[in-house]
């Protein structure tokens, strides 16, 4: 025996829905492709923009900044490097550097690399390892290409540009994108550089707000007058990536929507049939006494219930799609599993749902208000 | 099962009074379909409306039913006008006071026979399924409850379309030729059904009907021509 109709309108419209199978689950399909669409599009947008800002994060945290083309100097003066300080203060690291190019020497062979002095090697080229110390007063800090091209290892000596250097310590590949040329670069304390004058002051910001904000400050104290100094951070560059990868989401996720709004014109089509064939029934409801509203809530129901099952169908696809996707490819399944990325699918399910009550509201509407007088003439 | 009560007032339970009904019919003219009515239908008694197609059979029947209004002239419950209800008094009016049976039974075919009996209450507050079920044994389903349209005969259905009428103890059953559809013999049941029903449950019922048999079974037939009533 059948229940109570507890929840009237939804159960005759699940089993109005039961009666035409095929064109239901049609209609419902279309909903399962658009918002498979959106999920797959916007999760993978989302998932590249994350993993790429990883990828590139710690270059839109560094700024650097060297003697300006035009102050005619080689070198930042120490009035200057404490302008920079004080701009980062408790914002990043400031580690001033010294840098050359030299004729590298090992027992075999020799290479030009980038040579830099700092007394700071630790936050500057560290990469997260504790092996570089975070004080250096002596012996040479070796890039791993260079340790490699040279056959260099700790214990190893090298000369460069005449003197002998004993190697201490190999730096780790570098793994993200940095001006600083580390992986083929000796680096050894300031004092053995015959100036002391230091050639470009790297900061790391704790962030790439931060970064933005020291640049923004040093031009402002150095630079009011005359281009003293020369501020480079790619934060600008990060932001443009960034904006254009929001740009790709928005187009891409434009598509999918474009399609659930194709879903929704085949609800709005699906349910003018259903209502169209159903006029005596819908007639006979409104004579026993069933209100206008009553008939409107069953049919918005009906054509909802094709969003919620072709929502939820097609958010599962998607995620489920987008998750195979990053296992099979290099893009990391952390990007893709994101908390913040839940808004995706379940953003796709509500507009699919909401698209298809839309597609409903004027069949519904059209059905429930016709006279029933009419609607039983058939 | 209630049985019939004496009425408290002595007005009819549904009425015309000098009811008019004119159809535009395009170019400016219009059509009368119904002249200067009167009617009334009293508990426990039932009327057979015969006249030709076209003499305003249908029209009067549906203005009864509250599904039209008359261009002029009122519809009264036990003497209460309907003019000024606004459509959702008047649904509510039908669903409290009318009973409907159609020609082709009008039963929704996703629904099992108590389904469609306790339909009218479906979006009640309360469970009418005893009520329906009870309903269906008096007319003789009891063994049908859970069968859907597609499983009843046509007479079947008709009486599945009976109970779905009786089940918000309507004052008055409406039909519209009830027996239409179906062979002789079937009309013959569901003719002794409504009457016994009418009997027992007290209910006025008013038949539209082309058919004589309904007439056999009538306290008394009207006959409408051209929209105007007469004793038949």
């Amino acid at each position: 025996m059948a229940d109570g109709y507890r929840f009237p309108a939804l159960s005759l419209a699940a089993r109005n829905l039961s009666r035409q199978r095929l064109r239901a689950g049609l209609a419902a399909l279309g909903i399962v492709i658009g918002v498979f669409a959106v999920v797959t599009l916007g999760l993978l947008g989302n998932a590249l923009s994350a993993a790429a800002t990883e990828e590139l994060g710690g270059l839109g945290n560094q700024v650097i900044v060297s003697p300006g083309e035009s102050s005619g100097s080689e070198s930042l003066n120490s009035r200057e490097v404490a302008a920079v300080r004080r701009a980062a203060d408790g914002r990043g690291t400031v580690v001033p550097l010294q840098a050359t190019g030299a004729t590298v020497r090992g027992s075999d062979s020799q290479r030009v690399a980038q040579v830099y002095g700092t007394t700071n090697p630790q936050a500057l080229f560290g990469n997260g390892s504790g092996a570089v110390p975070a004080s250096h007063r002596q012996g040479a800090l070796v890039g791993s290409d260079l340790a490699s091209d040279l056959s260099l290892r700790p214990g190893s000596t090298i000369t460069v540009e005449q003197n002998e250097y004993r190697v201490i310590g190999v730096l780790p590949p570098v793994e993200s994108i940095s001006p600083l040329q580390a992986d083929s670069a000796v680096v050894l304390p300031p004092e053995e550089f015959a100036t002391q004058g230091v050639s470009q002051v790297v900061i790391r910001a704790n962030s790439a707000e931060d970064a933005r904000a020291i640049a923004t400050e040093v031009r402002a104290q150095l630079n009011s007058r005359q281009q003293r100094v020369s501020v480079f951070s790619l934060t600008s560059i990060l932001d443009r990536i960034s904006e254009f990868f929001n740009l790709l989401n928005g187009f891409l996720l434009a598509i999918a929507g474009i399609s659930l709004v194709v879903a929704g014109v085949s609800i709005f089509n699906v349910m003018l049939m259903t209502v169209a064939e159903r006029r005596g029934e819908i007639g006979v409801l409104r004579a026993v006494g069933i209100h206008r509203k009553q008939v409107l809530r069953t049919l918005l129901v009906e054509a909802t219930l094709l969003g919620v099952v072709g929502g939820a169908v097609g958010a599962l696809f998607g995620v489920v799609t987008v998750i195979l996707t990053a296992t099979q490819t290099d893009l990391p399944l952390w990007a893709v599993l994101l908390p913040g990325n839940a808004v995706v699918p379940l953003g796709a399910f509500a507009f699919g749902v909401f698209i298809a009550l839309v597609g409903g509201l004027y069949p519904a509407y059209r059905a429930a208000w016709e006279p029933p007088v009419e609607a039983l003439r058939g | 099962m209630t049985a019939a009560e004496p009425h408290q007032t002595t007005a009819p339970p549904l009425a015309l009074v000098d009811v008019t009904k004119r159809y535009d019919s395009g170019g400016g003219g219009s059509v009368t379909a119904l002249s200067n009515v009167e009617f009334a239908v009293e508990s426990g008694e039932v009327i057979s409306v015969v006249g030709p197609s076209g003499s305003g059979k249908s029209t009067m029947l549906n203005i009864l039913g509250l599904l039209d209004e008359p261009t002029t002239g009122r519809v009264e419950l036990r003497g209460r006008p309907t003019g000024g209800l606004s459509a959702a008094e008047r649904t509510d009016v039908r669903r409290e006071s009318l009973g409907f049976v159609f020609q082709d039974f009008h039963l929704l075919p996703t629904l099992s026979a108590v389904e469609n009996v306790r339909l009218p209450t479906a979006f009640l507050p309360g469970d009418a399924t005893d009520r329906a079920e009870a309903l269906l044994e008096l007319v003789g389903l009891g063994d049908r409850l859970d069968h859907t349209p597609d499983e009843l005969s046509g007479g079947q259905k008709q009486r599945v379309a009976i109970a779905r009428a009786l089940v918000n103890e309507p004052d008055v059953l409406l039909a519209d030729e009830p027996t239409g559809n179906l062979d002789r013999d079937t009309g013959v049941d569901i003719l002794e059904e409504i009457r016994r029903i009418t009997d027992e449950e007290g209910v006025g019922v008013v038949a539209v009907t082309h058919d004589d048999l309904v007439t056999e079974y009538a306290d008394r037939t009207v006959e409408l021509v051209d929209g105007v009533l007469s004793d038949g």
